[in-house]
């Protein structure tokens, strides 16, 4: 699916309480070329260590025994350089899974998928770009539905999804590639790419939107 | 333990109150006593050991037979003192006791520590009691027991049974609870566990799947059953428990119903909250979305993929897409194929659909393979 033009090494974290897993994505990074910077067990040292190591991408499991994966990506993504989040997560937690895309991660793998897949996977976050399964973009469509048909207080700035985003969004979780909704839409593959993006983006914004109103009002009460 | 530290300060909150009414009455009929001085001399004893019970059976350690014995003791000895103390007079002319009602705080007692049987056993020897006053006095027991005599004797026994019995049940009643509280606490243990395990498994199984694959041969062939069980795993405990065998109207999770399909070779994709139908509609839908997989395996082979996925329109309303990467075929094809009735499983499909108000759409080309949307709205208010 990516470009076969050079391969960037990329600085990467793994996260997961299982040692198995965490040594096992390690070493297929570190025979791809990447860079392991660290690894950790528990989320409170990943956020802390994330900090000192800088890596770009993290790769984070979701079932962590400390904090939950998702608070862990909420932190990674706020920090500065913010940290690429690639959820590898071997449950499907549904709820989990679109709630740490919420809190700024860049892509969501089951841990089932094959090695090349992972990498690929590895090399699109470092890019920045989403990296979407059809099981996500079945989350997120449903998520959009929800928000509009939830009556929200502020119901006008619930983000909400072009025709064209819907289209592309309903085609990954229908199983075609990028490539595939290229062709078919008569689009080129990187403005598939952005629609995707898209979609993740505004969630995400909304997300925080939200978060600081919450802060706010909560704020607010205490006094 | 907060029931019984409750009904042991009611029975001393009664004991006080009681005493209350019966010194009051002391103070009122000293004068015509007997012996006055043994009435006051009575009314402090009283006094004193409302005093020493209510801190002693405070103490749940204390609340046993030798201070209860000893409550009836004083209490009857309380009792039986107005024979010496009370005129015949007022013995023959239904007066009452020197303690009144004080007496019955004894049976609250008896019947708190013991339940029902031990509070009538208080209450027939405080019974024995009263009418052994008049013996004690040379009373005829017959002219000595009023009418208040026999009320009071018959509403101790109804204090000690009826007290007893509630206590039981409030007992009873708080040991339930606490078994609840307990199996729940367990229910809620076992749960996360089984949750822990569960992710512990499918991090092995999805293992032994991705390791499989790359080392080949029969290693692969245990690695695609691993991949099975891991998406088999998955879909149960991600689709959450499904509704319980209800009535078939029950609504249910469609969700929960399609997740059942999903496999190595089958993706299904769902929001992440329940997409609730009534149930035959949500059993008619996954029966159409059966049908259509099991026309992917036929036409395409075992090693086609698929994927299905669920929108939901959040107003009722649900769109089903089932998509396949086989061959796929011509339209033309396809419209001559239905046309002539040899579409069987797509006429099950539509079928099916048509009966709850929906229209199916079926897209194919050649390389692109089939994909069939179901497109089922709000149902009638069932």
């Amino acid at each position: 699916m990516s470009e076969e033009t050079g391969f960037t090494p990329l600085k990467v974290m793994v996260v997961d309480d299982h040692p198995m897993w965490r040594d096992s994505v390690a070493r297929d990074l570190a025979e791809a070329g990447h860079q392991v910077v660290a690894t950790a067990g528990d989320g409170r040292t990943a956020v802390r260590v994330a900090a000192a190591a800088r890596p770009q991408v993290a790769v984070v499991d979701l079932q962590l025994p400390d904090i939950s994966g998702v608070e862990v990506t909420r932190h990674l993504a706020a920090a500065d350089p913010p940290v690429r989040v690639l959820v590898l997560s071997a449950s499907g937690e549904q709820q989990d899974v679109l709630e740490a895309v919420k809190a700024g991660a860049t892509g969501y793998l089951l841990k089932s998928a094959a090695r090349a897949e992972f990498l690929d996977a590895v090399a699109r976050a470092g890019a920045g770009d989403a990296v979407f399964t059809p099981g996500l973009a079945g989350l997120v469509l449903g998520e959009y539905r929800r928000l509009a048909a939830a009556p929200s207080r502020a119901d006008d700035d619930a983000p909400r999804l072009t025709d064209r985003e819907t289209e592309v969004l309903r085609l990954v979780a229908k199983g075609l590639t990028y490539k595939e909704i290229a062709k078919r839409l008569v689009l080129s593959h990187r403005t598939v790419q952005n629609h995707v993006q898209n979609t993740l983006g505004k969630l995400q914004l909304h997300n925080r939107v939200e978060l600081v109103r919450y802060a706010i009002e909560k704020g607010l009460d205490q006094e | 333990m907060g029931l019984e530290t409750a009904l042991w300060r009611a029975v001393a909150v009664y004991r006080w109150v009681a005493f209350g009414y019966a010194a009051v009455l002391i103070a009122a009929n000293a004068h015509k006593y007997e012996h006055p001085l043994g009435g006051w001399a009575v009314m402090a004893v009283m006094a004193a050991w409302s005093g020493c019970t209510t801190f002693a059976y405070a103490d749940p350690s204390r609340r046993r037979r030798p201070l209860l014995a000893a409550d009836m003791a004083v209490t009857t000895g309380c009792l039986l003192s107005t024979a010496w103390v009370e005129s015949v007079w007022g013995l023959t002319h239904g007066m009452p006791t020197l303690p009144a009602s004080w007496v019955a705080a004894a049976v609250l007692a008896w019947a708190v520590a013991g339940g029902r049987r031990a509070g009538v056993a208080a209450a027939a020897i405080l019974a024995a009691g009263n009418i052994t006053i008049n013996v004690l006095a040379g009373v005829p027991p017959v002219r000595g027991l009023g009418s208040g005599t026999f009320n009071g004797i018959m509403l101790l026994f109804m204090a000690g049974l009826v007290v007893g019995h509630v206590v039981k049940l409030a007992r009873d009643a708080e040991a339930r609870l606490a078994r609840a509280v307990e199996l729940e606490a367990a229910t809620r243990e076992r749960e996360r566990l089984a949750r822990r395990i569960h992710d512990s498994v499918l991090q092995v199984l999805a293992m032994v799947q991705r390791r499989g694959g790359e080392l080949g041969g029969e290693a692969a062939e245990l690695g695609r059953l691993a991949g099975e069980q891991e998406v088999a795993l998955r879909a149960l405990i991600g689709a959450g428990t499904p509704a319980p065998a209800g009535g078939a109207e029950a609504p249910a999770d469609l969700r929960a119903l399609l997740a059942r399909h999903g496999s190595t070779s089958v993706t299904v994709s769902a929001p992440a909250t329940p997409v609730t139908l009534p149930g035959h509609a949500a059993r008619e839908i996954e029966a159409a979305v059966a049908a259509a997989l099991d026309n992917v395996r036929r036409h395409c082979g075992p090693d086609a993929r698929a994927w299905v996925l669920l929108e939901d329109d959040g107003a009722g309303g649900v769109t089903v897409s089932v998509r396949d990467d086989g061959p796929g075929m011509p339209p033309e094809r396809l419209a001559r194929a239905e046309a002539a009735g040899r579409l069987g499983v797509a006429q099950s499909i539509r079928g099916r659909v048509r009966d709850l108000g929906g229209t199916v759409t079926i897209v194919s080309a050649p390389g692109e393979g089939t994909e069939i949307e179901m497109v089922v709205p709000a149902g009638p208010v069932a």
